[in-house]
């Protein structure tokens, strides 16, 4: 990973609006709305704003209603995809995803409902990630893409799936392997639900996601190690077929994760794979994640936050030993 | 549509005598943890009564009057609050979070304020989306108007237009607690001057006066596809949850209980008390059927469980 955090990918969002898009034109039920949201598209998706402009919903910053009014829209057949600024703001709407949107679906014949976030990296309350809060609640899937084909991919099987999501961006992916052309040529279709081999190996299962998943990517292959590399793409639901699968030819499990490891999904796969596949550990199950610690504000401190490439590679190389 | 004064007042009674058998079924431990609308039943059954039966409803957490002034199956309505798999929502969702799309009971919300950000999008997109003239009207509480949700959907009902009846049971309590404790206006109506949202108090209580009040507020809404609200100010005679002591004192019940919507109806229709009794009986028989059926109902089977 760059050291310059401030870098704007583009790719992962032009494959998000892509996608979008692309449902948009054979789906007439698919609404964009949110806190600017015209403004998003005419920056981001210049053909949304073009071909839809009705369908996308310009609404005040009020989160918590904003979701709400989402959830009175899918009543009426709608599929609403919501702009949330960014991760920090999921706060404030908390009660309408936690309460309205995943208990609406329970109650009733479940709705395609979307809720796209993105995390930045700017200070306490702009730059957290709290896509493993979700996990928790049922009724709430959680993706959480590492690529630009993935988001692609990923967006366009949500908006076809009867079932609330959180959709998250990471900004933070400095993404210089994927051009925008792939997105157009690759138009992979990938379930829910579906964990993805990034590399084969022998040696250790390493499970990540989102920006450590590129992290790991870039940097272990520089090394010469014998590692199996898996990218979640959802945290929920998780395919632990997959890394099970893995562990039991491995032995070894190290989960790397961007959010605060206390708690965190890294945890509970921890406990599902030590229970599912105790009789192939060899080794104690590892985790490396963000300290549980506010975001500081300042560049310097940044390093902190996450697993440094020099930590995880300690690790890998001792895992795959 | 043409109601005469002896269906609204059967519907009003049909609310009463359900909720005090399921009073009855509490105190003998069959339900639980209820919430009834005892005095307010006119509001329901005259706002419903002016609505089309294609217009829809969102609603708070005390459902039962909704339900049946919307034409709920009785026996569906009883055995969802008892938990049955022949309920409106197989036993999932209980009294305070029905959703019954069969009678356009766009769900009920438990937690205070959600329904009318909830509402404001149904209507955006039965106007915007499904191009259609059916309204939404959504009911809730003065006291909601103490939650931030509410002002943020009176902001965007405003700001888009969308066809949405505001109907306030102005009860003056939240929960148990009394108005000086959460609002410091004289009338929710005066709040919506910050939303340039139109809005008319009224008996809340005389069940044709809000249905003539409904009709107009409707015609405009449905014609002009903006907010309207009608602060309708009410009595509710029974305390916050079923089970609770009231701790309201005997004078002011009893003079509470001069406001009683049947009461006031029983008066202008002029009911002889041989007359209503008979009315009381033939609706009380037809429950007692009702309820001995939805307590024989099998109980669901849970859905789906993940991991």
């Amino acid at each position: 990973m760059s050291k310059d955090v401030w870098f704007r990918n583009r790719l992962i969002r032009d494959a998000i609006y892509h996608a979008i898009y692309g449902r948009m034109k054979v789906d007439d039920s698919i609404y964009i709305m949110g806190e600017g949201s015209h403004m998003k598209v005419h920056f981001d998706a210049p053909n949304i704003e073009k071909d839809f402009p009705s369908r996308v919903i310009t609404l005040p910053i009020s989160e918590d209603a904003n979701t709400n009014f989402a959830v009175g829209m899918s009543l009426a057949g709608a599929k609403p995809i919501v702009d949330v600024i960014t991760a920090d703001f999921l706060y404030r709407t908390m009660d309408s995803i936690c309460n309205t949107v995943a208990k609406t679906n329970f109650v009733s014949n479940p709705k395609t409902i979307v809720i796209r976030s993105e995390f930045m990296t700017a200070g306490p309350t702009t730059g957290q990630r709290p896509e493993s809060l979700f996990t928790h609640i049922p009724g709430l899937n959680v993706v959480v893409p590492s690529n630009p084909l993935d988001a692609h991919g990923l967006m366009d099987t949500v908006l076809k799936t009867k079932a609330a999501t959180l959709f998250f961006e990471d900004r933070m992916i400095e993404d210089k392997t994927t051009f925008p052309e792939d997105v157009d040529t690759h138009l992979d279709v990938i379930p829910l639900s579906k964990a993805k081999i990034r590399k084969k190996g022998n040696k250790v299962t390493i499970v990540s996601y989102a920006l450590s998943l590129r992290m790991l990517d870039i940097l272990l292959q520089r090394e010469n190690l014998d590692y199996e590399l898996i990218d979640l793409r959802s945290i929920y639901p998780v395919d632990y077929d997959l890394i099970a699968e893995s562990v039991r030819k491995t032995g070894r499990l190290l989960i790397v994760e961007p959010d605060v490891a206390y708690a965190g999904v890294g945890a509970e796969i921890a406990s599902q794979i030590s229970e599912r596949c105790f009789d192939y550990l060899t080794h104690p199950v590892t985790r490396l994640g963000a300290p549980r610690t506010t975001i500081p504000s300042s560049r310097s401190l940044h390093d902190f936050m996450l697993p440094s490439e020099k930590r995880v590679l300690e690790v890998a190389k001792e895992l795959s030993k | 549509m043409k109601i005469d004064l002896l269906t609204l007042y059967r519907r009003m009674v049909t609310v009463r005598l359900v909720e005090n058998k399921l009073q009855e079924c509490c105190f003998r431990g069959e339900a639980g943890d209820l919430h009834f609308s005892k005095g307010q039943e006119a509001i329901s059954v005259g706002v419903c009564a002016a609505l089309r039966p294609t217009d829809y409803i969102v609603t708070h957490h005390r459902t039962i009057a909704h339900e049946i002034a919307k034409g709920a199956s009785l026996h569906s309505l009883i055995a969802e609050i008892f938990g049955k798999a022949t309920g409106i929502n197989k036993g999932l969702a209980g009294e305070m979070h029905i959703n019954n799309p069969e009678i356009r009971h766009m769900f009920s919300f438990q937690l205070v304020g959600t329904c009318v950000p909830v509402a404001v999008g149904l209507a955006y997109a039965l106007r915007y989306y499904r191009k259609t003239d059916d309204i939404v009207a959504v009911f809730f509480g003065d006291a909601a108007t103490s939650n931030g949700q509410v002002h943020e959907a009176l902001n965007i009902a405003k700001i888009k237009r969308v066809p949405l009846l505001l109907v306030c049971e102005n009860n003056g309590l939240a929960g148990n607690i009394t108005k000086e404790y959460y609002l410091p206006t004289e009338t929710v109506a005066e709040r919506m001057a910050a939303y340039g949202i139109k809005a008319h108090t009224l008996d809340g209580n005389d069940v044709k006066k809000v249905m003539v009040a409904t009709q107009i507020a409707a015609g405009e809404v449905r014609e002009s596809s903006t907010p309207y609200l009608l602060d309708m100010n009410t009595t509710r005679l029974c305390w916050h949850k079923q089970g609770q002591k009231d701790v309201r004192s005997q004078e002011e019940l009893q003079m509470l209980a001069e406001r009683d919507p049947l009461l006031l109806m029983e008066r202008r229709m002029k009911l002889t008390l041989e007359n209503k009794k008979k009315i009381w009986k033939s609706i009380e028989e037809e429950l007692d059927v009702t309820f001995a059926k939805a307590k024989k109902d099998p109980w669901p089977k849970m859905v789906s469980v993940n991991d």
